[in-house]
């Protein structure tokens, strides 16, 4: 440790820390415009200048190292001094022109103004002016504000690793820019509008809309991805002006996804009132007829539940108690995304944190489009990539990650067993093996040499893998899993029984669904085919939208026009067409309540959102089901609700007493062993479908923003490699299972050959439910 | 198909191995940027969007890296140039001695303003800093080649002569 006197204090840090760090970290006030702690350091602003004893001029205190001994003075008449040159020196063809100006109330440049500027400006001459930009549909520039810090610069550089913002030209014609009039590539593009510490780059969506001091802050959890970041919602009355990331949280930043997806809160698609269906259409009803319908729709009827797995822990439990209460014996799904019906053979959630996973030797993405599907766990893999550690992948297409993987192989997805197969070869020819790994590779009959990248990866003295949505939603997944499970049981890095893959879950909550629905659930899929087939009377779709999203659009479709579907939800989504009933539930902006993420961390939400119309907490909701379907309610406040969730879960015991930081696991089934499938493939194309950041779930595809958003960064709908085409891109017909359809296809060469990609939206969106098609004419 | 991958002009694979020659000599093959820019502009005559991405695409480097360099030194041309670029400095010692009378005789006799090519895309006339040849003030820099103590009836006889040439240097 170093020790050094601020201001005549004595005090300790880490060598290697800067002045400015060391001053912020005990309290002593220094000023600064270019210092970030997320980013390199750029000194050049010339704001955080400090006096050192035995210097003979000020120095930059954040590109300055601590030394032992060194006293440091912050605040002294020279400085003052100092500071107000610089500040006239920033303000020189700076417009003024706060009273207009959306960061008016919470700039930097203001604030130091007032601190440290001199009251009056000596600058008669000419100020310059700067052309603005059209950076894309979430931030909006004035760069005539613009003191060129270049924490945007850094931001983009570093941060989000499209390098799509620079400095252009020099002396007094400097300017900030990005490329030449083209959006902004990143998908972390809203944090600029956050690091602008001027009004130069503002958020497009809130422009001129309200002022910081007018707006009330609301702590929340963030449910658009099983990241599950920690949030602030910016509310003026029961209107969100913005959403941005808490200042303590766990990640300094968030994704556009989960920043701009606001404006569905009052979009058409909120379900803000009971609705029943009447001649056709769904008109508004009281919450007693609503209920009233629900109930003849449901009572002694053999129903069917689909739910989201976003809800609050609470509003999850209490869908457990009301199947309990009332349809005991229901069929009971929420994951949209699994193909492998195999009963509980896997559970989802990470098995270390993403700290862990960060700091580990060797990072493996297998099978995600990680930038789309985690934008948040990708930064810090950036980082990882920018610090030198290795991060492999292997896949079935060069996903955008924005800053080169160490290694990269392509597979398609038919091969995962092949290369696990292939890894276990290469572990147990070192010396490493696991009980039943033996076993599982003699089960598969070919190696395939994209394995030797796995298998390096974990003779490694610590290893993640990141298992994705590829394997997820594979026919064989149960087995791949426990087959990587086996993997880094044998490499030492986990322990026989349990997981060492982190398999990234499809949405909020993983651990607690396995604790709280482990032995009632069963496949979306199988529930929609129960339907089809006369073994269901009725559907109860509580917030999900098994059309718009998920594997089975298709079952769900010829589901729906079997049986009649009760909607409980915040969002409609394409599903409620089919809607006999719609109650409304609280979204997760407004209500009080738990959440867990895939790493396992628990978020308690204490000051939500006033409601928007008539909608109630989703507990209250199915407590008055289970009222009127003529059950005992189980619970009548939250507390009582609670206690039914430490029955289910006993690790939340402590989630609402105690301030710690608290991490539950998921309970696993930990006997089952899974052998690979030998099923020989029938066809001669593997189909993924793609996942889309602005497309998938119903609130993001209800929010106009992210739309706009989803248009500027589309691939075709159907993509393959230009030599599966043989040439003829254009409209091809794809022979699947359920028939024949004509469909557009497009060509990358990053895709690997023998693979349709497929995007869940237009004409696709039904070829998405397939795992294996042909092209009519056949395939180069 | 991202933008960077477009058909782009393309360099001469002797071009490409001095590149490659020059990237070996630094630790990073950004450093390698300012002459492989200067490189371009040789081949490319000016450095348009399209052969920026091209250099980008050679080092490695994002296009934005590529843009701050250019935009920052006034010797790479974003434009097409004249045949004859007609660089006057116009800094104290030349404009002691009639850089700026000369500059405006310049613009007049080709009608054209400062940093303009005439219509038939023989002459660009742009002023530019100190040459550092203030002994032989004032300095036209016509192409690669220095002309010192040059007066409006030097400039006359230069235009006159270029122009019989029609366009070849």
């Amino acid at each position: 440790m170093t020790a050094l006197y601020i201001n005549d204090e004595e005090v300790t840090v880490t060598p290697g820390t800067s002045i400015l760090e060391a001053c912020r970290e005990n309290g002593a006030e220094v000023p600064y415009f270019c210092y970030h702690p997320e980013l390199s350091v750029a000194a050049n602003c010339r704001m955080c200048l400090v006096e050192i004893e035995g210097w003979n001029k000020p120095a930059a205190s954040c590109c300055t190292p601590v030394a032992e001994g060194m006293k440091v003075r912050t605040q002294t008449e020279a400085l003052e001094k100092d500071r107000e040159m610089m500040m006239e020196y920033l303000l020189i063809h700076h417009p003024l022109d706060c009273p207009v100006c959306d960061q008016g109330g919470a700039c930097k440049l203001q604030d130091y103004a007032v601190e440290h500027g001199a009251s009056h400006g000596r600058y008669a001459e000419m100020k310059r002016a700067v052309v603005d930009h059209d950076l894309g549909p979430f931030v909006s520039t004035c760069m005539t504000r613009c003191i060129h810090c270049t924490r945007c610069v850094r931001f983009a550089d570093e941060v989000a690793g499209t390098g799509d913002m620079g400095v252009l030209d020099r002396g007094d014609h400097m300017r900030i820019d990005g490329i030449v009039e083209d959006c902004l590539s990143s998908e972390l593009s809203g944090n600029l509008s956050d690091i602008c510490p001027v009004g130069a780059l503002l958020d497009k969506p809130s422009h001129d809309v309200s002022r910081p001091w007018e707006v009330t802050r609301h702590k929340s959890t963030c449910t658009q991805c099983p990241q599950g970041c920690d949030i602030t919602i910016e509310s003026r009355g029961d209107e969100v002006i913005r959403i941005r990331p808490e200042k303590d949280g766990m990640e300094p930043w968030i994704c556009d996804r989960g920043r701009y997806v606001y404006d569905a809160f009052r979009s058409e698609q909120r379900i803000l009132e009971p609705k029943v269906r009447e001649s056709g259409g769904l008109v508004a009803a009281s919450w007693d007829d609503a209920i009233g319908r629900a109930v003849e729709l449901m009572k002694g009827k053999r129903v069917g539940i689909v739910f989201s797995p976003d809800w609050s822990v609470e509003g999850l439990t209490s869908i457990r108690l009301l199947n309990d209460a009332v349809f005991e014996g229901a069929k009971v799904a929420f994951d949209l995304h699994r193909r492998d019906m195999r009963s509980f053979a896997f559970e989802e959630g990470l098995a270390m944190t993403t700290q862990q996973i960060e700091d580990s030797g060797q990072v493996v993405i297998l099978g995600s489009d990680l930038r789309q599907r985690l934008p948040v766990l990708m930064q810090r893999l950036r980082k990882r990539i920018n610090a030198g550690k290795p991060v492999s992948r292997i896949g079935a297409m060069n996903y955008r990650t924005n800053t080169e993987p160490t290694k990269d192989s392509l597979i398609r997805p038919r091969d995962w067993s092949a290369v696990i197969a292939f890894a276990m070869q290469q572990v147990s020819g070192l010396g490493k093996t696991a009980a039943g790994m033996d076993a599982w590779m003699a089960g598969v009959e070919g190696r395939h040499e994209a394995g030797k990248l796995l298998a390096d990866a974990l003779m490694d003295d610590s290893c993640a893998l990141l298992v994705g949505e590829e394997i997820r939603s594979h026919e064989d997944a149960a087995a791949l899993i426990y087959g990587l499970d086996l993997l880094m049981r044998a490499c030492g890095h986990a322990e026989a029984g349990k997981d060492g893959r982190n398999l990234i879950s499809e949405g909020m909550n993983p651990q607690l669904l396995s604790s709280v629905f482990g032995d009632v659930r069963t496949s979306a899929g199988e529930l929609f085919d129960a339907a089809s087939n006369g073994e269901l009377d009725v559907l109860l779709l509580i917030g999900s939208d098994p059309q718009g999203d998920g594997l089975f659009s298709v079952q769900a479709k010829q589901a729906m026009d079997k049986v009649p579907l009760v909607q409980v939800g915040a969002i409609s989504g394409q599903i409620s067409e089919y809607a006999e009933v719609q109650l409304p539930a609280a979204a997760y902006s407004e209500v009080e309540g738990s959440f867990v993420n895939m790493e396992g961390r628990i978020r308690v939400a204490e000051n939500p959102l006033s409601s928007l119309g008539a909608e109630r907490p989703l507990w209250k909701v199915m407590m008055r089901l289970i009222q009127d379907m003529g059950g005992d309610i189980p619970a009548v406040n939250l507390d009582e609700l609670r206690a039914h969730v430490i029955r289910f879960a006993p690790q939340m015991e402590h989630a609402w007493r105690s301030s710690d930081e608290l991490m539950i696991t998921a309970a696993r089934n930990n006997t089952a062993t899974h052998a690979s499938s030998t099923k020989a493939p029938s066809r001669s194309l593997d189909l993924i479908s793609r996942y889309s950041m602005y497309r998938e779930g119903a609130w993001v595809r209800a929010s106009d923003l992210l739309s706009e958003a989803g248009c500027l960064h589309a691939l075709d709908d159907v993509l393959v490699h230009p030599n599966t085409l043989a040439g003829a891109e254009g409209e091809r017909v794809v022979r699947t299972s359920s028939g024949e359809q004509s469909v557009h296809v497009g060509s990358r060469e990053d895709v690997v050959p023998g693979v349709l990609f497929v995007a869940k939206r237009g004409v696709a969106g039904d070829l998405s439910s397939e795992s294996e098609v042909d092209f009519v004419g056949g395939a180069a | 198909m991202s933008a960077v991958e477009q058909a782009l002009p393309q360099f001469s694979s002797k071009r490409l191995e001095e590149i490659k020659t020059l990237i070996a000599r630094y630790p990073h093959s950004r450093s390698a940027l300012l002459p492989v820019l200067h490189m371009a502009q040789e081949d490319f005559e000016y450095l348009s969007m399209d052969v920026q991405k091209l250099v980008a695409k050679t080092l490695g480097l994002h296009l934005m890296a590529v843009r701050e360099v250019v935009t920052f030194y006034t010797m790479f041309r974003e434009k097409p140039c004249g045949t004859y670029l007609l660089e006057v400095c116009t800094n104290a010692g030349c404009m002691l001695n009639g850089a700026d009378e000369l500059v405006r005789h310049l613009c007049d006799t080709l009608e054209i303003k400062v940093g303009g090519t005439t219509p038939d895309g023989l002459f660009t006339v742009t002023e530019v800093e100190c040459a550092g040849a203030c002994a032989g003030a004032p300095v036209v820099q016509i192409n690669n080649a220095y002309h010192e103590k040059v007066d409006a009836a030097h400039m006359d006889v230069f235009i006159t002569e270029a122009r019989g040439q029609g366009g070849k240097k």
